[in-house]
């Protein structure tokens, strides 16, 4: 506040100039008005003053009135307008204070208003509060309900507060701040003896955060000079403490729903993914959807699609020698070898069915062979692994056949599955069932081979014709031998063009050229055995004779 | 030439505020003028030409935008140099206040310091 002053009232600018002019010429007076130095402010220097008043306001001189008998009149008007002035510059002070506390409360509230983050709504509220009140250290704690700690979220200066300390001397503090008041602590060697302030603090003022009577922590600061906090002090920090208690609230809760809301996200995600171990991608993508969740009872979709059966050779007798626990971790790393080849070959395994797979090949029948044909070679590499544990080798059989297929969803309102229906499923399995009979690894379908655009990359044998239980129709089967090991596939391609001729005489019912077509390949290749299959029929048929409808088809009895 | 201010507000309170914020520039030879509309404002501009103009924009009798316009537009009064004072939430684009010439636009409640240091800017009195 510019100090008051005679100038206010008797300088040429002032509003009262005028009315002090008129009374000194009305009262003709002979007078002089000095400040505080004796410079003469208004009339004539006085050399011996009859009267001399001094003009003071609170007790403090501001000048002289000086002259004739008329320099009391003149001295008390002066003084009283002087007061005048005092009252009005005092009040607009206070005015303007308060409108400065106003405006920094505006904007305080602004500032909060642009964040969302509690530790840094902490720090805006600390600056804030010393900004205006002197001091040296200031933190802002805040209770937390679960771990039942205090925490310091923001702090300011030297940190006066010993982090470890406060959460053991807990009592006292919350004792101080869960009492929810706002305070000037002059006392402080409680908090000093507790270890909490450092030593050089000297006074503490402190309010507390809270929401509803729900008190979250508090604002302190703290002086290390000989500060006197005063009460203007404490209710401009309990201003702030309110305004930034229910943004902290806010801001505490806004975190909690994002962390619960990103929690709810990444489990959506897990059930998902898990989800999607259970019913493949590619199902639900082909039955034109991309979420699990919008699938319905009675969505299908039709296609024509390679189906791949394998099956573990006398698994039976394999399991008999194992615990269940063995078995299944058996059956868990077999998978485990063969999942990832069906995948990569863009193949889904629609089942497992114990030691058997069941496998769907969307795209090229291709695919299909190429993965059946890597699954045969990976199983040599499984079998190296069993040799060093002293583990007998197994093997499988893979059949696959070509056809149209229902994928689609089944069960009732309350009980899902994704379900294949399809004679081409049924085909593929009684192709791998014939493994056994022809002793071959991989059997193939003729429709299956059709469907192959380059079958050159694999090495194929003709089979036969084959007919199927239940089907009016035979079907050609084929065997490949790609995926046998380095030595049977050398064999097999030697030996390739007698199979040839053996396979159409046995055909034809040529059975004794069939015979020594055969008999030549075993020459080649003793360990042949489905040449040997060739040979045995036709020995037998050429000894017993061949029944009368003999068209060259196997009739398969077994399913 | 003596330094001039103008406060023009219709709100006493607030044309207390302002001279009460800028009380040490009187110390410093400063005279302060005051008018509560308008119409008033324009008078003491062309009759004291001060150096500097707090105008608010909301008043009866002619508006805070129309005074400037005229000072700045008709009259040319070039020197002397208009902050608008608008409310806060009121805030009228920056556009509209540059096209009717005024030199720097303030929000209410205003920031004593604010007003202070760029009185003492366009006085060039020093700190």
């Amino acid at each position: 506040m510019a100090r008051l002053s005679l100038k206010n009232i008797i300088g040429k600018k002032s509003a009262s100039f005028a009315l002090v002019q008129s009374f000194l010429e009305q009262l003709k007076a002979d007078i002089s008005i000095e400040d505080e130095n004796g410079k003469i402010l208004s009339g004539n220097e006085q050399l011996d003053p009859v009267h001399q008043y001094p003009i003071a306001v609170d007790n403090e001189l501001l000048g002289w009135v000086k002259g004739d008998d008329n320099a009391f009149i003149i001295g008390s008007l002066v003084t009283l307008l002087l007061q005048k002035e005092g009252e009005k510059k005092k009040l607009g002070s206070e005015v303007l204070n308060l409108y400065q506390e106003v405006n920094l409360i505006f904007n305080f509230s602004e500032k909060l208003a642009q964040t969302i983050e509690p530790a840094a709504i902490a720090q805006i509220t600390l600056d804030e509060a010393e900004h205006i009140i002197k001091s040296d250290n200031g933190v802002v704690i805040l209770w937390d309900e679960y771990s039942r700690q205090l925490q310091v979220i923001a702090k300011s200066g030297e940190l006066f507060f010993n982090e470890e300390n406060i959460n053991n001397n807990l009592s006292l503090l919350l004792r101080m701040i869960l009492g929810g008041q706002s305070e000037i602590i002059d006392d402080i060697s409680l908090l000093k003896d507790a270890g909490i302030v450092l030593p050089q603090v000297q006074s503490v003022l402190y309010s507390a955060l809270k929401v509803n009577h729900r008190i979250m922590g508090a604002i302190i600061l703290a002086g290390n000079g000989p500060v006197q906090y005063t009460a203007a002090d404490l209710k401009f920090l309990t201003t702030l403490a309110l305004q930034s208690s229910s943004a902290i609230e806010s801001a505490l809760l806004y975190e909690k729903n994002i962390k619960e809301a990103n929690e709810r996200e990444e489990a959506m995600r897990r059930i998902h993914e898990v989800t999607r171990k259970f019913v493949p991608y590619e199902f639900i993508q082909s039955l034109g959807y991309d979420l699990i969740t919008d699938i319905k009872l009675g969505d299908q979709v039709e296609k024509i699609v390679t189906v791949l059966f394998s099956d573990i050779r006398n698994y039976t007798t394999l399991s008999e020698r194992m615990t269940p626990e063995e078995n299944f971790s058996f059956i868990c790393s077999f998978n485990e070898y063969m999942g990832p080849i069906i995948r990569l070959n863009k193949g889904f395994i629609n089942q497992y069915l114990g030691d058997a797979i069941m496998a769907i090949f969307p795209g090229n029948a291709a695919d299909a062979l190429a993965a059946a044909v890597q699954m045969q070679i990976a199983i040599q590499d499984f079998n190296k692994q069993r040799e060093l544990f002293n583990q007998a080798p197994i093997q499988i059989g893979v059949g696959m056949h070509t056809g149209p297929l229902i994928m689609g969803i089944t069960g009732d309102h309350e009980r899902l599955d994704a379900t294949t229906i399809s004679d081409t499923v049924n085909t593929a399995s009684r192709l791998e069932s014939l493994t056994k009979y022809y002793k071959a690894s991989i059997i193939i379908s003729e429709e299956t081979l059709q469907q192959i655009s380059a079958p050159d990359t694999f090495h194929l044998r003709l089979l036969g014709r084959v007919q199927l239980k239940g089907k009016y129709a035979p079907t050609s089967i084929h065997e490949c031998f790609s995926g046998n090991t380095e030595f049977e596939l050398q064999k097999k391609l030697e030996t390739l063009p007698y199979f040839t001729t053996g396979i159409s005489n046995y055909l034809n019912s040529s059975f004794d050229r069939a015979v020594s077509a055969f008999q030549e390949v075993l020459d080649a290749n003793p360990e042949d055995l489905t040449a040997k299959f060739f040979l045995n029929n036709a020995t037998g048929y050429l000894n017993n004779g061949v029944p009368l409808n003999w068209m060259g088809v196997e009739q398969m009895q077994s399913k | 030439m003596e330094n001039k201010i103008l406060i023009v507000d219709d709100e006493a309170h607030i044309r207390m505020l302002i001279e009460q914020t800028l009380e040490d520039l009187e110390d410093e030879g400063v005279i302060f003028f005051k008018a509560e509309n308008g119409e008033e404002a324009l008078e003491i501009i062309q009759s004291e030409k001060p150096q500097l103009v707090f105008l608010d924009v909301m008043m009866p009798k002619m508006n805070g935008m129309e005074v400037c316009r005229r000072v700045k537009k008709e009259l040319e009064l070039n020197n002397v140099f208009i902050v608008l004072l608008t409310a806060k939430g009121q805030e009228l684009d920056r556009q509209k206040g540059l096209e009717v010439g005024a030199d720097l636009y303030m929000t209410k409640p205003f920031d004593p310091e604010a007003i202070l240091n760029k009185a003492r800017e366009v006085l060039n009195l020093p700190g």
